[in-house]
């Protein structure tokens, strides 16, 4: 099975860009593919992944978890707040972290990622259960870049989180890029989320890219049939109608010859069915679809 | 109000929902909405207050009945809850997850049976076919649709929808509230719906009613909660919603309430937001503030108003 195929991503240092799709559109994949972490048998990647020139994807496991897994690329997850153990302090996990790859540690460099977090230094001594929800959120992504990472990976950061705290966590996403020029690759189910905060936005759907550009570009004048479903059925505080998008996504194992979007599209002609469309540069865009 | 619940809950502020309405109540988790939701439908007993149910001519204390009154009580309210993959058990095969309340309820004779789980899968937009498959071999969004099946057997009066589309992506969120939105105007089934996002509770309700530390703070109109908030904290709420807009990329957005509510063990003196509220004053740390109505049908416990 493909869960992803042709996804060609690239970003700038420095660079927000959010990466949307539905669940099963790949896009966890996309960044596990990233991280290196889909082992084979189970899953094989193939192609290239290039950090600064380098390609990483060839180099040995030794090599790859010495230089750049958490030390030039990190990782939060949507679960992260429970990627916590629950038996030793916040601070000892993080500066475990540190220890481990050989950045010393020490109390001061975890009270000096706290702060960058907006947690109180106190907060070190705490264990996992005496902090809430938002602020594990926040220790994961202090302990994320505890390596001063040039990547952050954040995999739907906020989806378990209220809106207020979520609001939160993606300011301090957008300080700890201006503070720190890190690049961050967002990726969500949720386009009004991307829009606060990514500078160029991919679509995927069933396991490839479909769209791909400048966020208000994009988002202004969506191309893709499916960019533009997703994005009539966001709700926001401005929703005056709830539109959804007809049928399913289909199952990757499974996936139609052709465009896989076909099903549910409202242009769909004869030639989507049986030709898939390359992504090809339209405008200053991407955009994987018959109609351009 | 013909037929439709009245809800006396939390704190003496009464809040009824009349037939066909959709009263959508947004709070943080810990607010208590889901508590509220669970008395309104008699699963947890209050310990003081009542929960009427008007049906037809009878009005019924939902907290007092029991045996034979409860079960029959059953069929008119209903949940439908959060998570999909745990509501419904993935081992049975969907004809068996509906069969199986139709007969609890005392139905008899297989074609009535048959007839009426099909009406409601095509109620929710599924195909004919999908009762001969396993709850396991469907997507969230299905197993979802098969959750709101099971409510709609019985043609309840008034169901509790508890963020019933948190779990699922955009296009499934929609269809799921288009379905409701459609059992409450064609049917004219009460609902209240439980959420944390506002948006959702805008997009689909006549009301809103905002909780907060299991008291609720403000009720009114829909469209005025959201254009005209009252409360600090629905005016958060409000602030912290996303819209689709770059052009806010590179602003850090500003919501004036900071933090996240207390543990509910150790709730504030006075009004209980007062420690996280930005126009505090003396006397919200000393007396709660009642509900009071400020505009037609726009209530709000706060001292600045």
């Amino acid at each position: 099975m493909r869960a992803v195929e042709d996804a060609d991503i690239s970003m700038d240092k420095g660079e927000i860009v959010g990466l949307a799709g539905e669940s099963g559109s790949g896009k966890s994949t996309l960044a596990l593919a990233l991280m290196r972490l889909l082992t084979p048998p189970a899953a094989t990647v193939t192609g290239e992944v290039k950090f600064e020139g380098q390609e990483i994807l060839s180099l040995r496991e030794e090599q790859f978890r010495e230089s750049y897994r958490w030390k030039k690329v990190a990782m939060v997850f949507q679960g992260s707040m429970s990627g916590f153990t629950p038996v030793f302090t916040i601070g000892s996990q993080i500066e475990e972290v540190m220890r481990i790859q050989g950045d010393g540690g020490g109390d001061e460099a975890v009270e000096k990622l706290l702060r960058m977090v907006e947690l109180d230094p106190s907060m070190a001594k705490r264990y996992p259960h005496e902090l809430s929800g938002g602020q594990k959120q926040r220790a994961f992504i202090a302990m994320a870049l505890s390596l001063r990472p040039q990547l952050l990976i954040a995999d739907e950061p906020t989806t378990a989180l209220d809106v207020i705290t979520q609001a939160s966590i993606m300011n301090l996403l957008k300080s700890v890029r201006r503070e720190t020029g890190i690049s961050i690759l967002l990726i969500t189910h949720d386009l009004a989320l991307i829009s606060e905060i990514a500078e160029r936005i991919y679509i995927m759907y069933a396991g490839r890219i479909v769209e791909g550009g400048r966020s208000d570009g994009l988002l202004g004048h969506p191309r893709h049939p499916y960019t533009q479903g997703l994005l009539a059925s966001t709700l926001t505080l401005q929703t005056t109608e709830i539109r959804g998008i007809p049928g399913v996504m289909p199952d990757l194992a499974r996936v139609p010859q052709g465009c896989s979007f076909t099903p549910r599209c409202p242009f769909a002609m004869e030639r989507c069915k049986t030709e898939r469309p390359e992504l090809r540069g339209v405008g200053e865009e991407q955009v994987a679809c018959w109609l351009y | 109000m013909e037929k439709g619940s009245v809800t006396k809950a939390v704190d003496g502020v009464s809040v009824g929902i009349s037939k066909g309405e959709v009263l959508a109540l947004v709070g943080e988790s810990g607010s208590g909405k889901t508590t509220l939701g669970r008395a309104a439908i008699g699963l947890v007993r209050p310990t003081s207050g009542r929960v009427l149910l008007r049906d037809g001519e009878a009005v019924v204390d939902v907290g007092e009945a029991r045996g034979k009154k409860w079960k029959a009580l059953r069929k008119r309210l209903q949940i439908i809850f959060q998570d999909p993959f745990s509501s419904v058990d993935p081992n049975m095969r969907v004809r068996d997850v509906l069969r199986i309340p139709l007969q609890a309820q005392g139905m008899k004779g297989g074609d009535e049976i048959d007839g009426k789980i099909l009406a409601v899968v095509q109620r929710v937009g599924l195909p004919q076919e999908i009762i001969g498959d396993y709850v396991f071999q469907l997507s969230g969004g299905q197993r979802q649709r098969i959750g709101i099946a099971r409510v709609l057997l019985f043609d309840p009066a008034f169901v509790v929808a508890d963020e019933p589309v948190s779990m699922l992506d955009a296009s499934l969120k929609a269809d799921i509230l288009r379905i409701i939105e459609r059992e409450a105007s064609e049917n004219g089934t009460a609902f209240l719906l439980i959420t944390h996002e506002m948006a959702v509770a805008k997009a689909i309700s006549r009301r809103i009613g905002v909780m907060y530390l299991g008291k609720l703070v403000e009720v009114g109109p829909a469209g005025e909660v959201v254009r005209a908030p009252l409360h600090p904290y629905t005016q958060a709420l409000i602030q912290a919603s996303p819209a689709v807009d770059p052009g806010q990329k590179d602003q850090i957005r500003k919501v004036d309430v900071v933090g996240e509510p207390p543990r509910q063990t150790a709730h504030p003196a006075g009004c209980k937001f007062h420690p996280r509220c930005p126009y505090a004053m003396d006397v919200c740390k000393k007396t709660e503030p009642e509900m009071k109505e400020v505009s037609p049908g726009h209530f709000v416990a706060c001292w600045l108003h």
